[in-house]
C-alpha cells in the first residue's frame, strides 16, 4: 500500500463520531420550524408573486388576461346603425331622374340608394315600344 | 435515495416531520465535520443550527441537485469558513472530546478509537484550513473532488492539489510524531 493511502486511511477511520445533546436538537428544530412558519405564511400571503416565479404560470396568465380583453371588445363594441331606408319622395320617373332627386338619394344611402331610384323610376316607365313617339315618350316622362 | 427525494418534496410541501428526519439523519455527521474544521464545539453547533435555519427558509423552493448530504456539507463547510474569519486566530481546545465516541462495542476498540479520533482531530488542526476543508469534505462526507470544486466555486485542480499537499503534510507530521 502506497504511504498516501495509509494516511487517506488513517484519517477516514480516525473520523470524529460527534453527537448532538438534546438542547442543541431542540434550538434547532425549534428555530428551524419558525422560520419554516415564516417562509410558508410569505408565500399563501403573496399569490401573485408565485404566480410570477413560475414561468407556464406566467404564460398562462397572460393567455387569460388576453382572452377577456378580446371578449369584451367583441361583445361591448357599438353595433353600426342600419343603413336608413330610401323612400322615394319623387312621385314620376321623371322626378326621380332629376339630377336633384339624384342627389338627395346619393346623399341618403350613396350609390346603392341612386341605384335603387333609378331602377324603381324604369320600372315605372316599364317596357316601351320601338315604335314610340319620342313626344310620347317626352310626355310620358315629364308625367304630363 | 428515492426516501431521501420524498422526504425533501414533503419538506417542499411544508412537512415539519420531514424537517425533523433530514435533521435526525444528517446532524451527527454534519456537527462531526463542522466540529473537524473548527475544533470548536460550541461554533459547530451554532454552525449547524444557522446551516438548518437557512435550509428551513428554502421550503416551498427547494431544487435538490446531487445529494443532500453533499449540499449540507457544502453548507456547512461555507458557514464554517466564515466563522473561522471572524474568531480569533488563537487555537481553540476541542471541548468535544467527551463526546466523540467509537463505532466498536468492543471498550479497548473503544478507547483505541476514541485516542485515534482524538489524535487525528489534533493532526488536522495543524493543517491550513483550505487543506483541512478539502481533506474532510472528501475523506469524511465522501464527495468527490468536482463536487467539492463546484460547491467551494474553485478549479477541480485546486482541490486536487489542496488535497494532496494536506495529506503530504499530514503523513510528514506523523512520521516526524513516530521518529520522536
Amino acid at each position: 500500500m502506497k504511504p498516501i493511502e495509509n494516511t487517506e486511511n488513517f484519517v477516514r477511520r480516525g473520523k470524529a463520531k460527534v453527537t448532538t445533546g438534546p438542547r442543541m436538537d431542540k434550538r434547532v428544530l425549534d428555530d428551524s420550524f419558525a422560520a419554516m412558519d415564516k417562509t410558508l405564511g410569505a408565500n399563501k400571503t403573496n399569490a401573485a408573486r408565485m404566480i410570477l416565479r413560475s414561468r407556464l404560470a406566467r404564460l398562462a396568465a397572460a393567455a387569460v388576461i388576453i382572452v377577456a380583453v378580446g371578449l369584451l371588445m367583441v361583445y361591448r363594441a357599438p353595433v353600426p346603425p342600419p343603413p336608413p331606408r330610401t323612400t322615394s319622395v319623387a312621385k314620376s320617373p321623371a322626378e326621380m331622374l332629376t339630377a336633384m332627386s339624384l342627389n338627395l338619394a346619393w346623399r341618403r344611402g350613396g350609390i346603392e340608394a341612386v341605384d335603387e331610384q333609378t331602377s324603381k323610376a324604369f320600372e315605372m316607365l316599364g317596357s316601351q315600344s320601338a315604335t314610340v313617339s319620342i313626344h310620347e315618350l317626352l310626355a310620358e316622362s315629364n308625367g304630363v | 435515495m428515492i426516501d431521501e427525494k420524498i422526504l425533501v418534496w414533503k419538506f417542499n410541501r411544508g412537512s415539519k416531520d420531514a424537517l425533523r428526519r433530514l435533521y435526525e439523519k444528517y446532524k451527527d455527521d454534519l456537527l462531526g465535520l463542522a466540529v473537524t474544521l473548527l475544533r470548536d464545539r460550541s461554533l459547530a453547533e451554532d454552525v449547524v443550527h444557522d446551516v438548518f435555519v437557512s435550509f428551513a427558509r428554502t421550503t416551498g423552493r427547494f431544487v435538490l441537485s446531487g445529494t443532500l448530504k453533499g449540499y449540507l456539507s457544502t453548507c456547512v463547510a461555507n458557514c464554517a469558513r466564515d466563522k473561522n474569519r471572524l474568531r480569533s486566530s488563537k487555537d481553540v481546545g476541542l471541548d468535544a472530546a467527551e463526546n466523540i465516541e467509537s463505532d466498536s462495542g468492543n471498550p479497548v476498540k473503544c478507547a483505541a478509537g476514541c485516542e485515534q479520533a482524538r489524535t487525528l482531530q489534533d493532526l488536522l488542526g495543524r493543517l491550513p484550513y483550505e487543506q483541512r476543508e478539502i481533506i474532510a469534505l472528501h475523506l469524511h462526507q465522501e464527495m468527490r473532488f468536482r463536487e467539492i470544486a463546484e460547491a467551494l466555486g474553485i478549479s477541480i485542480n485546486t482541490v486536487q492539489s489542496r488535497y494532496r499537499y494536506g495529506l503530504e503534510k499530514l503523513r510528514s507530521i506523523l512520521n516526524s510524531a513516530v521518529t520522536k
